[in-house]
């Protein structure tokens, strides 16, 4: 039951109040954990992720679930079935979508608009959110924002931390810029990772524009992906088509660009009991289950026993025990643990800040520091375990060390006696690279989608791995995982090295994640370099400056041309409706950093072949041809026209691209298309101010083509110069 | 789109308990749930919920025999307590109403069979079946016996509502005038109120503990409504309550639990504050309505303080001291043991910590006091 208060407000404005869930994280930070089981369905103090995720809603008073389900959608949707969430005592009813073709939150977020079932702000969470925040402040600071701003499309949720904190992402940690009194954000940037580098961000002053007060730069704020978002936001993503990430992509086009006219404000958590974070790399896994252990998101908690299933008992010092705990006189469990039902600890056994499942078997002499035991796990006597994942029903022999880092997959077997070096990943199935179910490269080849049979792990090709008995022991089940990203890129995880390196300290347990990040980052590279290249074009204006290759852009001004010429050749012959063609004309722009005077170059070429065509076809005399196309696409030059001087521009760009045609006729396109552009288009003083500009110009065939416009630019000027007079008098 | 159409049965404790039917368990979840997420909270309001659940669930469970009744009653306790073992409240409010239904049953037996006692009833299974067959007799029975239960529930709701106004009538025959009074616990409702009452005819000092960190709030909008009833109010920090005890003439507590051996639960804090008093020999007083005793002793104190959110007392943000230290930690609850308070004053009477068991006597039946 949600606060009484809050819920007729909801009632007032809509009945339903939705929420999205985003249950894949179209990653591979959790390989090859991950290949078997989805990331949401992985437990977080024994528990699995979701749960908090759905927690959270329901406590939000969300009347509507939708899971978005990609990668093993199918355990996903059993397991909800199976949960209490879809009992009649629910406080939401839970929708699993299957949206298996998805390979990013963009995808995602299209397949939804299509689907057509948003009716109001909805929440947007990834399903690996862990948070206690008090939702309904972030609804009024949403609804009050709405009020204020008709453009409001996002509220996000951040919580405050330090740069460092080991909470945060250090994955793709985020830089934001907000307006200091209406929390407004201005600016987004994902840090590209320390490598070394000095990193820097590069603002255009023109955002700052309207900021009435001060603006504040933070990097120090958890972002842990929870949105209220107004239905514009599936449409957006609808209409920009090539962004994948809600924030690289979505966030930074929004507040960056003037095309979309939206804001976005961002809710700061002020109330320092308030814990919000997101489990997105095993150093935030690790993090967050330290942190709700040490009860940093009370009453979110194991003692809570949320899920109706457990039946945890909070000790002091943070200890915390499920019935049917079997521990042998000697052995001590330190702060910050939990220890699942039927699990039994051996003699002299040391246990600290870990979390033990169920069913889990240590033996004698064992010491376990900083670990995640998970159902199910055995593991033998005088074996060593710290800062290590040890996945359901996994046997570790006995003597065996495990290194920071090190992640034993599920049903993995590790004979006695091995060491394992740090940050080894070891599966129990080979898992082969190209039927990666997790690639989130958006390149990946569709066919795999076909083949993907969600709940099964890869097929295993053998030839390429053979059992890895120098790993796991004679008698072990095993196989070193190596992502192979980690193979291309050798000079990436170099720089991994060196990221992690940086990050102080950090447990080891990172060094892994931070040479992942490096790669995932690589993927987005293709994306950056364009964006590395608008970033130039501002840096005549932008007070910071770098240097970027030129060649880049030079290349795609070209292709743009050329698309942006068959883009609008499209929209003509399909008959589009305006506003989509410019649509698209603008999302070209965009994607492939153009200036207004290439898309006003291309379009006029298309407009003008698009006359020619009709006059050749001879459906039409040259001067219906022009003026049926200028009246019909004129308009759209409505929107690549701001300033006097565009006009001009776009008038010299005609008259070259018209003066190339057939000299039988080419006199009069000019003619009617400046005819039918004035007025709507192109203001008189544009006109004039171009007709006297190239005046002068000795080229011959433009010279010609000029002919018969100048009737109309003098009935211009005696129309000016009447109107003048009528002022006069 | 798929509907998840199965509706399978989630929970374990259905599974154990047939005489829970889903319909029941329907009205009992969100309750569990409400208290789980803190959505149901406060003393009043927890037991008003608890009241007015089993209100619904006398109404809506089938049963022939009151005996029938006592096991549902029973066992929704049960399901209340594992759910949220640290409010005592709940368990309180169910073994109430369980002692009411045995109150009622005994009457109607003695005007019936005069020979059967409910104790006996109990204790022998095979009395349950013959009742079974003397219930079974009339229906119309049953339906007066439900609706005197119902009411009797009705009378404890009233009870609850109105418990500050039993407090407060004693509150001028304990309080002086001149006096200086200090307050550990600004979230009591009830101390408000019973010193808001003195007022009229007293004229007193009070001090307030800041109550750091998880009532500061709280005691500033405490002190301002006692010093905008006229009170002379002072805010102190929580260190200085020692320093200050030789001046207080009496200390008054609030509660949240009374165990029958004469100790209790108050907020965090308030240990330190009676050990103070206890050197200075000053008096304490506990506040506490008649719903919070609990027929229970306080064998493990895991079990009853509860432990709250660690980033009141250590800012999130300060990354590098929370990765040096061993534990932080905030209990919410402390209790306080009966040597250190010197009289109870609830809506039934002022007693003294010792005579604490005798009222739990008198409200509850023994059989009860194990739910399971």
């Amino acid at each position: 039951m949600p606060p009484k208060n809050k819920k007729q407000k909801d009632d007032v404005q809509d009945e339903r109040f939705q929420a999205i869930v985003l249950t894949d994280s179209f990653q591979t930070r959790f390989m090859p954990l991950t290949s078997v089981k989805p990331r949401c369905l992985l437990p977080l103090a024994n528990v699995p992720l979701i749960e908090y995720t759905l927690e959270f809603l329901a406590k939000a008073g969300v009347n509507e679930v939708h899971l978005m389900c990609s990668s093993h959608a199918e355990q996903i949707q059993q397991y909800i079935e199976k949960s209490k969430w879809s009992s009649h005592n629910s406080p939401f009813t839970v929708y699993t979508i299957m949206s298996l073709e998805s390979r990013s939150v963009g995808d995602a977020m299209r397949d939804l608009d299509n689907r057509g079932l948003i009716t109001g702000d909805f929440l947007l969470v990834s399903g690996d959110v862990v948070t206690n925040i008090d939702f309904s402040k972030v609804m009024n600071f949403h609804k009050y924002k709405k009020q204020q701003d008709k453009d409001h499309i996002i509220t996000m949720v951040l919580t405050p931390a330090s740069p460092l904190h080991r909470t945060r992402s250090h994955v793709d940690p985020a830089t934001f810029i907000l307006d200091k009194k209406t929390n407004r954000c201005l600016f987004y940037q994902g840090i590209p990772p320390v490598d070394g580098k000095k990193a820097s961000i590069n603002v255009d002053p023109e955002l700052f524009e309207d900021v009435e007060d001060e603006i504040s730069i933070r990097n120090d704020l958890i972002d842990c992906h929870v949105d209220i978002c107004t239905p514009h936001v599936p449409q957006i993503f609808q209409e920009n088509f090539d962004y994948q990430y809600l924030r690289n992509d979505f966030v930074k086009g929004v507040v960056t660009t003037d095309l979309v006219k939206k804001t976005i404000y961002a809710y700061i958590s002020e109330n320092s009991s308030e814990y919000a974070a997101r489990v997105e790399s095993w150093a935030t896994y690790d993090a967050i289950s330290q942190d709700i252990l040490a009860r940093w998101c009370y009453p979110l908690g194991p003692d809570s026993n949320f899920v109706n299933s457990t039946s945890y008992r909070y000790e002091a010092k943070h200890i915390y025990k499920e019935e049917k705990v079997v521990l042998a006189q000697s052995c001590k469990i330190g702060t910050c643990t939990s220890i699942g039902a039927n699990t039994t600890v051996g003699e002299r056994t040391t246990i600290k800040k870990s979390v033990i499942g169920r069913n889990c078997k240590i033996g004698n002499n064992v010491v376990i520091s900083n670990s995640y035991i998970w159902d199910g796990a055995i593991i033998e006597d005088n074996t060593s375990v710290n800062h290590t994942i040890v996945a359901s029903n996994a046997h570790i022999g006995s003597n065996v060390v495990l290194s920071p880092g090190v992640v034993i997959g599920f049903n993995v077997k590790i004979g006695n006696n091995k060491r394992i070096a740090h940050n080894a990943r070891v599966s129990e199935l080979p898992i082969v690279s190209n039927e990666d179910l997790f690639d989130d490269s958006f390149e990946s080849d569709s066919e795999n989608s076909e083949n993907d049979e969600p709940s099964t792990p890869s097929i295993p090709h053998i030839d390429i791995n053979v059992q890895d008995i120098d790993l796991v022991g004679e008698d072990g089940v095993g196989f070193l995982y190596v992502s192979d990203k980690d193979f291309d890129e050798e000079s990436e995880s170099e720089a991994g090295d060196q990221y992690s390196g940086i990050i102080y300290q950090m447990k080891s347990l990172n060094v892994s994640d931070d040479s992942i990040a490096s790669v995932s980052n690589r993927n987005k590279t293709r994306k950056h370099s364009r964006k590395h290249s608008r970033s130039r074009r501002l840096s005549t204006t932008s007070v910071v400056s770098t240097d970027f290759d030129g060649e880049i852009y030079s290349e795609e001004e070209e292709d743009f041309i050329q698309e942006a010429v068959a883009t609008v050749d499209r929209s003509l012959n399909n008959n589009h409706d305006l506003d989509t063609a410019v649509l698209e004309l603008n999302t070209l722009k965009m994607s492939m950093n153009a200036s207004y005077h290439d898309v006003r170059n291309a379009t006029s070429e298309a407009l003008v072949k698009q006359v020619l065509k009709f006059i050749k076809t001879q459906t039409l005399d040259p001067k219906s041809a022009a003026k049926k196309v200028f009246e019909r696409w004129g308009p759209m030059y409505k929107r690549q026209i701001f300033e006097f001087e565009d006009g001009i521009d776009l008038l010299n760009i005609l008259q070259e691209k018209i003066a190339q045609s057939d000299k039988a006729y080419n006199q009069i396109i000019l003619f009617v298309a400046v005819q039918t552009l004035y007025d709507e288009v192109l203001s008189e003083e544009a006109i004039l101010a171009w007709w006297n500009s190239s005046k002068n110009i000795e080229d011959e065939n433009i010279k010609y083509v000029r002919g018969l416009t100048e009737q109309f630019i003098k009935w211009l000027e005696t129309a000016e110069e009447e109107s003048e007079e009528e002022e006069s008098d | 789109m798929i509907h998840t159409e199965t509706k399978a049965d989630y929970s374990t404790n259905t599974n154990k308990m047939s005489v829970i039917t889903p319909e029941i368990q329907s009205l009992i979840d969100p309750v569990v749930s409400g208290l789980k997420r803190h959505q149901i909270v406060g003393d009043k309001v927890i037991a008003l919920a608890i009241c007015h659940l089993l209100m619904k669930v006398i109404s809506a469970a089938r049963w022939t025999n009151p005996y029938d009744l006592i096991n549902i009653i029973r066992k929704v306790g049960t399901i209340l307590n594992t759910g949220y073992p640290k409010k005592i409240i709940s368990g309180n409010i169910v073994r109430r109403v369980l002692a009411l239904i045995r109150d009622e049953i005994e009457t109607e037996n003695n005007d019936n069979t005069p020979m059967m006692s409910s104790m006996f009833s109990l204790l022998s299974t095979n009395s349950t079946g013959n009742q079974k067959v003397q219930y079974n007799q009339s229906k119309k029975q049953s339906s007066d016996f439900r609706s005197i239960i119902i009411q009797g529930i009705r009378d404890l709701e009233d009870e609850i509502a109105n418990v500050n106004e039993g407090i407060e009538t004693m509150s001028v025959d304990l309080i002086h005038d001149n006096e200086i009074l200090l307050t550990p616990t600004p979230t009591s409702e009830t101390v408000l109120q019973f010193l808001i009452k003195a007022r009229a005819k007293r004229k007193f000092t009070v001090l307030v503990t800041e109550s750091f960190p998880n009532d500061i709030n709280t005691s500033h909008k405490f002190v301002k409504k006692l010093a905008e009833n006229k009170i002379e109010t002072i805010l102190i920090p929580d260190s200085t309550v020692y320093a200050v005890m030789s001046r207080v003439g009496k200390v008054i507590i609030g509660s949240s639990a009374v165990f029958a051996n004469g100790g209790c639960l108050s907020n965090s804090g308030v240990t330190h504050v009676v050990e103070c008093a206890k050197e200075h020999r000053t008096p304490v007083f506990a506040l506490a309505g008649l719903y919070k005793l609990s027929p229970l002793y306080p064998f493990n104190g895991d079990d009853l303080i509860e432990v709250g959110n660690s980033g009141k007392v250590l800012n999130y943000d300060d990354f590098k001291l929370i990765e040096n230290v061993e534990i932080v930690t905030n209990p919410l609850d402390d209790y306080i043991s009966p040597e250190h308070i010197d009289i109870y004053i609830t809506n039934v009477g002022g007693f003294a910590p010792s005579f604490i068991y005798r009222i739990v006597l008198d409200n509850y039946k023994t059989e009860d006091n194990n739910l399971e």
